[in-house]
């Protein structure tokens, strides 16, 4: 629901880079958003292709990568990804805080991130 | 004749690194500082549109003010609607009208902040826009992270939202005079809290009849 203002950030961010490097055009950007945002990457690449209009990013190549939810038990040592339990009535898998080795409740470490990872561009144009 | 320029292009990759969610929680955590520097005990209070967030907020204002002096933050698209009905108890109220965004930010928490005398306060509840989904994406700085629930959003309303549930820290399942007649179980409405959070409080209310707020209370340790 809130992929428009994401994605103005993220769009801001990159010029806003691109500016510094004076770049002529920017060609890919590599975005990494965690699993366990709430946004839904069609509507980031939507709002994206709209966003970029007229200025130095209209049609580069969007590359999203989903990263998957990192979690840390304090416990007993247990890194790894979230674990998910399978709800009988729902046949739906379902996120949950408890680690999956001991029992106890883990910590959040990865999957909250909209990373701008990096940013490909053109800095000059020779003639051939 | 048509001319083409045939263009060989110098490209270089830049490194960038930046996490856009991570401009919020800096200003979350100057929030966070803020409160801390005046003394005042902040809580975010999120939920649905209907869930009774305001009605929890006048609820427990009511049995607070005493003790307390307390402002309250609303957050909604529009109207001041829910900023004059907490009004009426004489507290400072600050109405963030957020236009068309579907949660409060950090930065809007801290210009709602500057209409506020933070020496006079020690108890802020901030009332978030009324959305299950979005908020959960964007800390304010608060100590506690509350989400409203009823039973008439009907008996899936955890399962269907498991991320909300993943980053708070007390579940009010409210309107339960209403349960029955929902047909909505209410321990496993709790129990599928508690599996997707084991670190959740929860605590049932009735803004209604004011059941569970003295509960509410304890938890918050008020």
């Amino acid at each position: 629901m809130h992929e428009y203002l994401t994605t103005k950030q993220i769009v801001e961010s990159v010029l806003s880079e691109a500016e510094k490097h004076g770049a002529k055009k920017v060609l890919e950007v590599h975005l990494t958003i965690g699993k366990l945002t709430v946004l839904g990457i069609e509507q980031v690449k939507f709002y994206y292709e709209l966003l970029t209009k007229e200025t130095i990013m209209e049609n580069s190549r969007l590359i999203i990568e989903e990263e998957e939810p990192l979690v840390e038990c304090e416990n007993c040592g247990y890194k790894g990804n979230i674990h998910f339990e399978m709800e009988d009535v729902y046949h739906f898998l379902i996120p949950t805080l408890t680690c999956p080795k001991c029992g106890k409740t883990v910590k959040i470490v990865k999957g909250k991130e909209v990373l701008v990872k990096s940013v490909k561009v053109v800095v000059e144009e020779k003639n051939v | 004749m048509k001319e083409v320029i045939k263009l060989e292009e110098e490209t270089k990759t830049i490194e960038v690194g930046e996490d856009i969610f991570k401009l919020n929680e800096k200003m979350a955590e100057e929030n966070k500082k803020i409160f801390e520097k005046y003394g005042i005990k902040a809580f975010d209070v999120m939920g649905s549109v209907g869930a009774g967030k305001t009605s929890l907020i006048e609820k427990l204002v009511e049995k607070l003010k005493e003790k307390y002096s307390i402002a309250v933050i609303n957050g909604d698209l529009a109207t001041t609607v829910d900023a004059d009905t907490i009004g009426k108890h004489g507290i400072r109220v600050v109405q963030i009208n957020t236009g068309k965004e579907c949660h409060l930010e950090a930065y809007m928490i801290k210009k709602a902040l500057e209409k506020i005398n933070l020496e006079k306060i020690n108890l802020l509840f901030i009332e978030n826009v009324g959305n299950l989904i979005c908020p959960s994406d964007f800390k304010l700085g608060t100590e506690k992270r509350i989400v409203v629930i009823s039973v008439t959003e009907g008996q899936h309303v955890v399962v269907k939202h498991p991320l909300t549930f993943l980053s708070a820290d007390i579940v009010v399942i409210n309107k339960i005079d209403l349960a029955e007649v929902m047909g909505v179980n209410l321990d496993k409405l709790e129990n599928e809290i508690k599996n997707i959070n084991p670190n959740i409080k929860t605590v049932r209310t009735s803004c209604k009849n004011g059941f569970g707020i003295e509960n509410l209370i304890r938890l918050l340790n008020l």
